[in-house]
């Protein structure tokens, strides 16, 4: 009997720890510009050092302007519902307020959200600082300890998150960290920076100092930008990408990128010889989130393969920069690296491919795929395929045939004579 | 030398292999050089409209899963993918029930309530317009 209960004690124990998984513990909500003017002044982000830190852990609106980050100890299914209820709340026009506040008729569920013209808010189980930065410069830092805590409409501010989870090799780190970070934040805003640079520089201190550092991801709620599965992990029940670590190196030149691990083997560019620069994890957050007045934003058609996607906007957004919006020189570096065996499967471009509009710097490639698989377009030869494929056939014949007559010659020689 | 061979049997024999070998090869550049039209119009690209909070990632994947991805081919009304040939309009309602099956990451949440495929048979463009509706999700 006191074996079953035991036993029963455990499966629901493990039980509530595979429920409880996804718990984020450090949810951050930078606003320097309320209004939801400047493309970059309303981010967000979430990171722990627990799994599975999927995307549901930053939640992103492109057309409703809102995020939602969630954690907490709770179960899985109440959190759910608390996120649903939140979405709701903030589809149909509700303020931060309000939709952070379902989440305290869950026990154990936190969640924050905000958005441009709705301010930002805690609800739930946490311990937050409300960060809230005056025009003139004043700033003050609040502490929270559960409940609901907000940053008002029309406030610069911000309200960070922070616990340690357990079994973090840095456990205990996390109230001096949460205070600094908070007063870093006040200190950012009010020198100017936005929201997007001051959240990549939150996840680096709390990666670094409180080690809770594994993605997650952040989120513009301002321009709808999302840094989606680049940092969350692969599979479930595993951690995401650690946020200090290098995350790429990429050639300044020509836009050849590697990511790590196989980047460690690169010191140069394998086309051009330059030294690459590498990309921390928390830069790579920053570059992907930040919308700067030099972006610019490269759509791809005809092919739906991850590696020509990216390989193709490095390498226009690598032109552009050098040769400005030619359609020409973009086709050209398209076609050398199709020629190298950047990128494959899909034939040669022609200018008319290449679709620019200098004015909302935009470029926009149209690719065709090649058919039954074939990774290289067809070689330009003076002869025709025909000529080649008979050549090929004789010689292969009169190869096997010297072979035959290799093997029975004495036999052969011997006829001949007689 | 263990095996005695005599000069010009090892020269026929390297004439013999060259032979082969650059045959092979002049086989292979034929291929290479063939420009083979496409047996039908391959599927380019998904384009997703309407979604909000699902990632565009999580519907294309589901979307390729009924066929339409990188190797899938149209062939007058069939649709053919690596793995069999369906009918379009078969794989067309399979999309749109996939579709609807996607979830933001990490939850079971499937917030699509409805999803309309069409596929452009002269361009192979598929263009997935999907509506969500958070009031009615259900959680498991």
């Amino acid at each position: 009997m006191k074996g079953k209960i035991i036993k029963l004690l455990g499966i629901f124990l493990l039980f509530n720890i595979l429920m409880g998984s996804a718990a984020a513990t450090l949810n951050v909500i930078v606003v320097t510009d309320p209004s939801g003017q400047d493309p970059n002044g309303f981010a967000g982000g979430s990171m722990s050092f627990a799994q599975n830190m999927f995307q549901s852990t930053f939640i992103l609106s492109k057309e409703h302007h809102f995020t939602i980050l969630s954690g907490g100890e709770g179960e899985a299914v109440p959190r759910l519902m608390a996120i649903v209820d939140a979405i709701n709340i903030l589809k149909n026009g509700g303020t931060a307020q309000e939709a952070a506040s379902a989440a305290s008729g869950y026990p154990g569920i936190r969640i924050m959200c905000g958005g441009p013209g709705r301010g930002a808010a805690v609800g739930g189980s946490f311990d937050a600082y409300v960060v809230i930065v005056e025009d003139d410069g004043t700033i003050k830092v609040t502490p929270y300890s559960g409940g609901l805590a907000v940053l008002p409409p029309g406030k610069k501010g911000a309200i960070i998150h922070l616990r340690n989870t357990h079994g973090n090799p840095m456990y205990g780190t996390a109230s001096s960290v949460r205070k600094e970070v908070a007063i870093k934040i006040g200190k950012m805003i009010r020198d100017g920076y936005p929201a997007t640079v001051i959240v990549s520089e939150v996840f680096k201190d709390v990666a670094k100092n409180a080690g809770e550092k594994y993605g997650g991801g952040a989120v513009n709620v301002a321009s709808g930008v999302t840094t989606g599965d680049m940092f969350t992990p692969a599979n479930l029940n595993e951690t995401g990408y650690p946020m200090d670590q290098p995350y790429a190196k990429v050639c300044p030149h020509c836009g050849w990128s590697a990511g790590y691990p196989t980047a460690e083997n690169y010191q140069v560019c394998p086309l051009d010889g330059t030294p690459l620069k590498t990309i921390y994890a928390y830069d790579a957050l920053r570059d992907a989130i930040t919308v700067s007045e030099s972006a610019i934003s490269v759509s791809v058609y005809g092919s739906d393969e991850a590696g020509v996607i990216q390989t193709t906007r490095e390498i226009v957004k690598a032109t552009v920069k050098e040769e400005g919006y030619s359609e020409e020189a973009i086709a050209k570096a398209i076609n050398d690296a199709i020629d190298n065996g950047l990128i494959i499967g899909v034939n040669y471009v022609e200018p008319k491919d290449i679709n620019v509009k200098p004015g909302s710097r935009a470029v926009g490639v149209y690719y065709t795929p090649l058919p039954d698989d074939r990774t290289a377009p067809p070689m330009d030869l003076p002869l025709g395929s025909g000529f080649f494929e008979i050549l090929g056939d004789i010689q292969t014949a009169l190869g096997c045939v010297l072979l035959i007559l290799l093997l029975f010659r004495s036999t052969l020689i011997s006829s001949f004579r007689r | 030398m263990l095996i005695q061979v005599r000069r010009d049997t090892l020269l026929i024999l390297l004439v013999a292999y060259i032979l082969i070998v650059s045959g092979r090869f002049m086989t292979y550049i034929s291929y290479a050089s063939s420009t083979a039209e496409p047996e039908g119009v391959p599927i380019s690209g998904i384009i997703v409209k309407g979604n909000d909070i699902v990632p565009i990632e999580s519907i294309r994947a589901n979307v390729a899963a009924a066929g339409f991805r990188q190797g899938s081919y149209i062939k007058g009304d069939i649709l053919v993918t690596s793995k069999r040939s369906i009918p379009l309009d078969e794989a067309i309602s399979n999309a749109e029930k996939f579709a609807k099956l996607s979830t933001i990451p990490g939850t079971s949440l499937t917030p699509i309530v409805a999803a309309d495929v069409k596929v452009d048979k002269k361009t192979g463009i598929v263009t997935v317009n999907v509506i969500e509706d958070f009031s009615v999700v259900e959680v498991r």
